[in-house]
């Protein structure tokens, strides 16, 4: 790979530098000399800052990669926060506990039966996973569905057990971690279930569910205080504390979880079936329904973990903010969207990742740390913001080409939907002589 | 000259839109339908698309008044000389006349002023507005120059479909109307444009009997009042009812302009077919064993614009392992279909039984195809059957992705053997497994597709339009390859809409005819005349009797 080709692959990375040498240079100084900006305290406040954000980037991504979107991810974060604190603070059957309790033992059970069966599965499948390539279903003992079923209600016995005993007191961090996002998680499902069974497009779906999540939320709350605030120690669990403790005194507590979410997705997306699904879906669906790829599954697992991961990104606001509100991401869905952008994930799909992600939810929020601390107005901040996402987009390869050609006065070749970056080797007229040929073939 | 009496009055209702000096309306443009002298000609025209000849020097000529019908099988050259004609192709060799001056459209607007018309198959109109509204698209009359007026759109669009002695009321939302008054709007709105030529690609494809009359009826019409026209069909029995001369074409070249008089549709169909292929010929294959796919009374409704249509009707047959078996027919004809839902594909309700192996199966996805070792290659690769801007070897993989896995983590080695066996196999030519699949040629990215599903060791093999789009030499790549799977005793099904490689392929001929299954030839008994004679909508019901 020539420096050129190299330094275009990785110039979001050199974006990332940019920022935080601008950040370094324009950063005011303690009265000792430190660099403000540098410091260890400013940095990973950044991190603590953008986890929310990136967690629900880190879904956004999935769901954009194969070609959908979801509008519903800030009022799903909201209407958790609301659950959250509302658990936090209040005993009995409250509104959060009677919708919390059924969806953390529905999620729970499907959750271990689903996986039951997949351990089942693959440890059946895994031996002759080298003899031969056609996977010859041979109904072994695993496979039955009656072990997966029994582990799947057991699990929700369990997890019904543990929660209701948890009502009559407060609840705990755990139980609170474990309800918030299954409540989320489900309201996910409705949102993939819409889509994927119901036929509705993803635009239309996940905007039905952004005002109705509102909706929920802000009845879960009441009328009257919209904010339920949260005070460890007095109204809740001091444990809750924990989540927006420094680990080890070296990251902060959301960080940890931002980082493991984008570092397992990634993971997923680039080593899993699942993953591989994903991309050949928003590469072309119908190519990838025509391989026998299950579409409708692989569609309703990104918006379930969609909403999963704003179901997590509720309880960290909780934490963070020491309240909960309905509207607590209003406008977190397109901050999302704009990161997952300058990530250089294509909204149509099938191209993109977690890492271009990360890069982007860390822009964002190094350039409003930036700004703070040369104490600009937040509203120039805005305007910055649309910057960045006009710009970058403009700077990714192909876009760029496009320009280019058209101030020289250079025709392109029809393009189809491909990555104009990576193939250099392709000849300038391939394209338009292989769809002229196809005309030979339609019908005289 | 008896038209001209009933075309006359039409002329009342002109307004200063349309019909101001109207070729059509015959009565005062001074020019005798009967001259007989050609207002069009066409000499030595060629065209060729990336080094594949679509015409070589085809003359044709076309008279004012004239119903000229343009003949020949899929590929033959008809559209594309068409298209040459109406502007859409503007580079090609050879020379047009108009009236007599030769002239060189540099796009459609061009060919529409000189009066020049094309309707195409699939009909440009937009289902949401009024028919009128359609007819007058893009050249409203304005009101003070900004307000487009309804009015006047809709007065003028009454009168001229008035003048075509057409029923349709000009107000109705052309979604609402069905396809054959459509395609009335449509010659309207050629008219409304002084066409002198008006030229319709496959007219009747979707129409039913009656609404064929009405427009046969409206074409005799306009011909009688001076308009040439030219239109293309697949069905010989109305070429024969409606064309005062007819033109075949063969490979580009034209065989045949004669006269309707004293032709029969025997001496069309024998014109048209008698194309050749230069090729190997396969011994034929001892086939053996209990059939691998057996179909019986496959159906499929599928939801049209008017609601649910059958577009498959009781389709059976028996395939043995190592047996190919040709489906032909004319596009449209089902013959996709079949394909679609047997591979669980097919968009619509399907009924019927379909085994495997002797095993009913009841396939609702393509990946319960899959799983029981059916596979599809499609007829479009780059929409639907290739990720174009993934490598080979996510090509060649993506079937596998889930045979090669281990819990769900990909076998990123397995996967690469798999596509390195596979471009070694096929001897698929790229630079490597990781080369974008886009930059392939067309030849090799079929192989890909191909490969892609023999990876996943298939049982049946369904083949749409093999080699489409790709040239002679990957031709004969390809149809080694079909031969040797068949030799390795895998069930192939493969439709082509071209008559030398459907017999060249096939051990049998499943012909279809408009959805329904007219026959199924054996090998000595498929010659391209029985077949186009069983595939032509019109003719097969007259012959498919004798043919069983």
């Amino acid at each position: 790979m020539n420096p050129r080709r190299l330094f275009s692959r990785t110039k979001l990375y050199w974006g990332l530098a940019l920022i935080c040498l601008i950040g370094a240079l324009a950063s005011p100084h303690t009265s000792s000399g430190a660099n403000i900006f540098l410091s260890y305290q400013n940095l990973t406040d950044v991190l603590r800052q953008v986890s929310v954000t990136g967690l629900v980037a880190t879904g956004m991504t999935i769901v954009i990669l194969l070609g959908g979107i979801d509008l519903s991810v800030g009022s799903v974060m909201g209407c958790s926060s609301v659950i959250c604190a509302m658990l936090l603070t209040k005993s009995g059957w409250t509104p959060a506990a009677i919708m919390g309790a059924p969806a953390a033992t529905i999620s729970i059970a499907l959750a271990v039966g689903f996986l039951a069966q997949f351990v089942f599965n693959g440890l059946e499948r895994g031996r002759d996973v080298d003899a031969g390539r056609r996977r010859e279903i041979v109904l072994g003992p695993w496979r039955g569905y009656r072990i997966p079923v029994l582990l799947g209600l057991a699990a929700g016995a369990a997890v019904a057990a543990y929660v209701v005993s948890q009502v009559p007191a407060k609840f705990g961090v755990f139980a609170v971690l474990l309800v918030t996002p299954c409540f989320a998680l489900a309201l996910g499902a409705i949102n993939g279930a819409l889509i994927v069974q119901g036929g509705l497009q993803p635009f239309i779906a996940t905007l039905a569910m952004m005002v109705s999540a509102l909706g929920i939320g802000r009845l879960t709350g009441g009328q009257d205080f919209a904010v339920i605030p949260v005070y460890t120690g007095t109204n809740a669990t001091e444990a809750f504390e924990v989540l927006r403790s420094m680990v080890w005194g070296l990251i902060p507590m959301p960080s940890i979880f931002f980082l493991v979410t984008i570092v397992l997705f990634g993971a997923i997306l680039r080593f899993t079936t699942f993953g591989r699904y994903v991309y050949a879906i928003g590469g072309n669906v119908e190519a990838a329904k025509l391989s026998g790829v299950k579409v409708k599954q692989v569609q309703f697992a990104a918006y379930v973990i969609s909403g999963l991961l704003a179901g997590v990104a509720g309880v960290l606001f909780v934490a963070q903010y020491r309240q909960g509100k309905p509207d607590a991401g209003a406008g977190l869905e397109l901050d999302a969207i704009a990161a997952v952008v300058i990530g250089g994930t294509s909204l149509m799909g099938g191209r993109g990742g977690l890492a271009g992600t990360f890069v982007g939810v860390l822009i964002f929020g190094l350039l409003s740390d930036i700004l703070q601390l040369q104490n600009i107005d937040s509203n120039v901040q805005l305007l910055m913001k649309g910057l960045i996402i006009v710009g970058t987009v403009l700077v990714q390869e192909q876009n760029l080409g496009q320009l280019l050609a058209r101030w020289r006065g250079v025709p392109l070749a029809p393009q189809p939907a491909l990555p104009g970056s990576v193939e250099a080797a392709r000849p300038p007229n391939a394209a338009k002589a292989s769809t002229v040929r196809e005309d030979i073939h339609e019908k005289t | 000259m008896t038209m001209q009496a009933d075309v006359a009055p039409m002329h009342d209702a002109g307004n200063a839109l349309v019909g101001s000096n109207a070729a059509w309306s015959a009565g005062e443009s001074g020019r005798s339908p009967e001259t007989g002298s050609p207002i069009l000609e066409v000499s030595r025209v060629s065209k060729s698309f990336g080094g594949i000849a679509a015409l070589v020097d085809v003359d044709f000529d076309l008279r004012a008044g004239e119903v000229h019908a343009l003949v020949g099988e899929n590929g033959a050259g008809k559209s594309t000389l068409m298209k040459i004609l109406a502007g859409v192709h503007v580079d090609y060799d050879g020379v047009i006349r108009l009236a007599g001056a030769q002239v060189r459209f540099a796009g459609v607007q061009d060919a529409e002023r000189a009066g020049v018309a094309i309707i195409h198959q699939e009909l440009d109109l937009v289902p949401e507005l009024s028919a009128a509204d359609n007819i007058f698209l893009g050249r409203e009359p304005l009101i003070a120059g900004t307000i487009v007026d309804r009015r006047r759109i809709v007065r003028a669009a009454e009168a001229l479909l008035r003048r075509l002695g057409i029923a349709i009321d000009p107000q109705s939302r052309v979604a609402d109307l069905r396809v054959g008054e459509q395609q009335l709007v449509e010659i309207a709105k050629a008219l409304s444009l002084d066409a002198r030529i008006l030229m319709m690609d496959e007219p009747t494809s979707a129409l039913s009997t009656s609404e064929c009359e009405t427009l046969f009826k409206v074409v005799r019409q306009l011909a009688a009042a001076g308009v040439a026209i030219i239109f293309t069909s697949h069905r010989i029995d109305e070429v024969v009812a409606l064309a005062n001369r007819v033109t075949v074409l063969r490979d580009g070249r034209r065989v045949l302009t004669a006269p309707i008089e004293g032709l029969s549709s025997n001496a069309i169909i024998s014109a048209m077919v008698g194309r050749t292929l230069v090729s190997t010929h396969r011994e034929p294959v001892a086939v053996e064993g209990g059939p691998v796919l057996s179909v019986r009374n496959l159906a499929l409704d599928m939801v049209g614009p008017r609601g649910w249509r059958r577009v498959l009707h009781g389709v059976s047959f028996d395939l043995r392992r190592g047996e190919i078996l040709g489906i032909g027919g004319l596009l449209g004809s089902g013959r996709t279909e079949i394909l679609e839902s047997i591979f669980g594909a097919a968009r619509g309700w399907r009924t019927g039984e379909i085994a495997i192996d002797g095993e009913p199966v009841a396939i609702g996805s393509p990946a319960e195809a899959c799983r029981l070792g059916v596979a599809l290659v499609t007829e479009d690769r780059k929409a639907r059957g290739l990720l174009l801007a993934s490598t080979v070897r996510d090509n060649m993989a993506l079937p596998s992705v889930g045979a090669l896995s281990r819990f769900g983590v990909r076998g990123f080695a397995r996967e690469a053997a798999l596509a390195e066996d596979m471009v070694e196999r096929l001897s698929v030519r790229c630079n490597d497994v990781d080369q974008i699949v886009s930059t392939l040629s067309g030849g090799n990215q079929q192989k890909v597709v191909i490969g892609k599903w023999l990876a996943t060791e298939p049982r049946v093999l369904l083949l749409d339009e093999p080699t489409r789009g790709i040239d002679v030499g990957a031709k004969q790549e390809i149809y080694q390859l079909v031969f040797q799977l068949a030799a390795h005793g895998l069930g192939i099904v493969t439709v082509s809409s071209e008559m030398p490689e459907l017999l060249l392929l096939s051990d049998r001929v499943l012909v279809m005819c408009e959805g329904r299954q007219t026959a199924i030839l054996s090998r000595a008994e498929a010659t391209q005349e029985a077949i186009m004679r069983l595939a032509a909508p019109g003719l097969s019901e007259r012959t498919a009797g004798a043919a069983g």
